[in-house]
């Protein structure tokens, strides 16, 4: 009762309920169009009028999708390169945000802000130097140079998220460990990461989206169709002759749906983390 | 034998250096060297695929300041920015305060809400480039349908429309993550200080200006530091949405270096342009934390 009085004004319920259902809709649409578009039949899906519902659920998109354009040999790439990335990426961070948060705390202050500055980099800047350098050591069309250009992003983001978490832990704990002879990295190893474990699952889940979603690096570093990641390989179904849309719906619904799905559990973890994380 | 707060958290010794040394390299490695090299290719007449080069002094900057597109991609840019940005911050703003409002379904709406965040900018161009097609599109055939236009608008070939369209798109993808950082930020409120206003006998309106305003102001400025920089670098949802046509009308400096880099092969100058671009970003990015430092102080 009395929070109701206190929030009344600005915007009554009903007003509220409105406009966040005429949100919903919008910010949903998109992922039920591709899906429904993408369960359609070969006829069905330019039909004009279009039909909201599809007549007959039909696997036939899916069926091009896997067995004529061999597109489980781009998911299986997706899946290593941002599995190794954020394999890597989660080792490194972990350590490093531990190491801000217990050994140089006023360090905390200052990364906030290299954070940011990496945060500035257009990814086109950095376009240019990897990819002479890839090139250089002979990593351009490999899986490990793209891992390498993921981890520029991955890193940092993950740090950024992860102090937050260590930052939860009390000291104490560690500190009857200590006293029972256990070094720091067995401290952190034993006792700190279990604690921080739902944290630290949340942010990998994040790395990994990111990672599976990245275009831009993909795009300049792949051009041999097998090596190509799951963006790059829909983008290449928009080169051809004939538009075939049911055939980028079927394959767009394999690769947003799971970042959709792994992203909403994870999404109370992540959000707002952000900022507050690097406001304090 | 005791070992103390002080031990455990004031003395970063080597073990402790050890934690840190891996983030760091990647730093170096990963982000610094890149962009140093960056400077130092801008200077040359680097090749995307021929492997000689040479130093060229200022040759690249030259013609990259005196070519009227750089300009012209220059000033779309701006203005995708300025026009993205307030679209996201208005929509993200308004979903927070509501959501804050409300109590059924709040977590629902959430999470439906935030959907747009997920999607990978591939799948992000290709279902809206469906959605709004111009001969199959949803949203057109509805339009015309109902009467609302006599002919099927072509959101992305019509250059009175097709910035528009940019512009809605990248609103869309970007508001969820503005609204749950400023959600979780009125959320932070406490409820006490909004109970003495209203003791006080204060308006809704004057608590939010001295109660809300001040709590989430820090949060609202981060954000738009942040936001501002991605949304100025951002490169993937114009380059898949429109490839910066028609005629040019879309093209940003991402995209613009873009072309020069791996259009025309000319890697050199492309260096030369993200690095005006970035010297452009770290200008803003001054500014923008000297206000925050002085909103901070005023808080405080």
């Amino acid at each position: 009762m009395k929070k109701r009085v206190l929030k009344r004004g600005w915007f009554s319920a009903t007003i509220s309920y409105t406009y966040l259902s005429i949100l919903g809709i919008l910010a949903a649409f998109p992922l039920v169009w591709i899906i429904l578009s993408a369960f359609k039949s070969k006829g069905e899906i330019t039909a004009y009028p279009t039909r909201f519902f599809p007549k007959v659920f039909s696997l036939e998109y899916f069926d091009i999708v896997l067995n004529q354009l061999k597109f489980t040999g781009n998911i299986v790439n997706s899946i290593v390169i941002a599995g190794a990335t954020t394999l890597i990426a989660l080792t490194i961070s972990a350590l490093a945000a531990y190491g801000i948060v217990r050994f140089f705390p006023r360090f905390g202050k200052a990364l906030t802000r290299v954070l940011i500055t990496t945060y500035m980099f257009p990814p086109i800047l950095l376009a240019v130097p990897y990819s002479i350098l890839m090139g250089s050591l002979g990593l351009v069309n490999t899986r490990i140079g793209l891992i390498i250009m993921y981890l520029s992003f991955s890193v940092p983001y993950a740090i950024w998220l992860l102090v937050g978490f260590f930052k939860t832990v009390p000291i104490g704990i560690e500190e009857a460990a200590r006293v029972d002879g256990a070094n720091k990295f067995v401290v952190f190893y034993k006792i700190v990461l279990p604690i921080v474990a739902p944290g630290i699952v949340a942010v990998a889940i994040y790395t990994f989206i990111n990672a599976w979603n990245e275009f831009l690096y993909a795009l300049i570093m792949t051009n041999s169709r097998e090596l190509m990641t799951v963006s790059v390989a829909l983008k290449s179904l928009e080169g051809q002759e004939v538009l075939d849309w049911g055939t980028m719906m079927a394959a767009s619904t394999m690769v947003v749906l799971p970042s959709v799905i792994f992203f909403m559990l994870i999404q109370k973890k992540i959000a707002g983390g952000l900022a507050a994380g690097s406001v304090k | 034998m005791q070992i103390t707060n002080k031990d455990l958290r004031k003395k970063p010794d080597i073990t402790g250096f050890l934690f840190i040394l891996p983030a760091v390299l990647v730093l170096f490695l990963l982000l610094l060297y890149p962009v140093f090299t960056s400077v130092y290719y801008s200077f040359t007449s680097k090749h995307l695929v021929r492997p000689s080069y040479k130093f060229v002094g200022f040759d690249n900057y030259i013609k990259v300041l005196s070519d009227p597109n750089f300009y012209k991609a220059f000033m779309t840019n701006i203005k995708w920015t300025v026009y993205s940005l307030a679209g996201q911050l208005l929509v993200g703003f308004t979903a927070a305060m509501a959501l804050h409002r409300i109590k059924k379904f709040k977590s629902f709406l959430r999470t439906i809400l935030i959907i747009p965040w997920a999607f990978p900018s591939i799948v992000i161009a290709l279902s809206w480039k469906w959605i709004l097609n111009g001969v199959y599109g949803f949203v057109p055939i509805m339009l015309q349908k109902l009467g609302i236009v006599s002919e099927i608008p072509q959101f992305f070939s019509n250059p009175n429309l097709v910035f528009g369209t940019l512009v809605f798109v990248n609103i869309w993808f970007g508001s969820p993550l503005i609204m749950v950082n400023i959600l979780s930020a009125l959320q932070s409120v406490p409820e006490d200080q909004y109970e003495a206003a209203q003791i006080d006998g204060a308006s809704a309106w004057q608590s939010f200006c001295s109660i809300t305003v001040p709590h989430i102001r820090n949060v609202v400025g981060l954000l738009m530091v942040l936001r501002t920089i991605w949304i100025f670098n951002s490169f993937d949802i114009i380059f898949l949405l429109t490839g910066g046509g028609p005629a040019n009308i879309t093209t940003t400096l991402p995209i613009y270096a873009y072309n020069i880099g791996w259009g025309i092969k000319q890697l050199g100058r492309s260096s030369a342009i993200t690095v005006l671009l970035l010297i452009f970003l770290l200008l803003v990015c001054a500014l923008y934390f000297k206000l925050l430092n002085k909103w901070e102080k005023e808080f405080n």
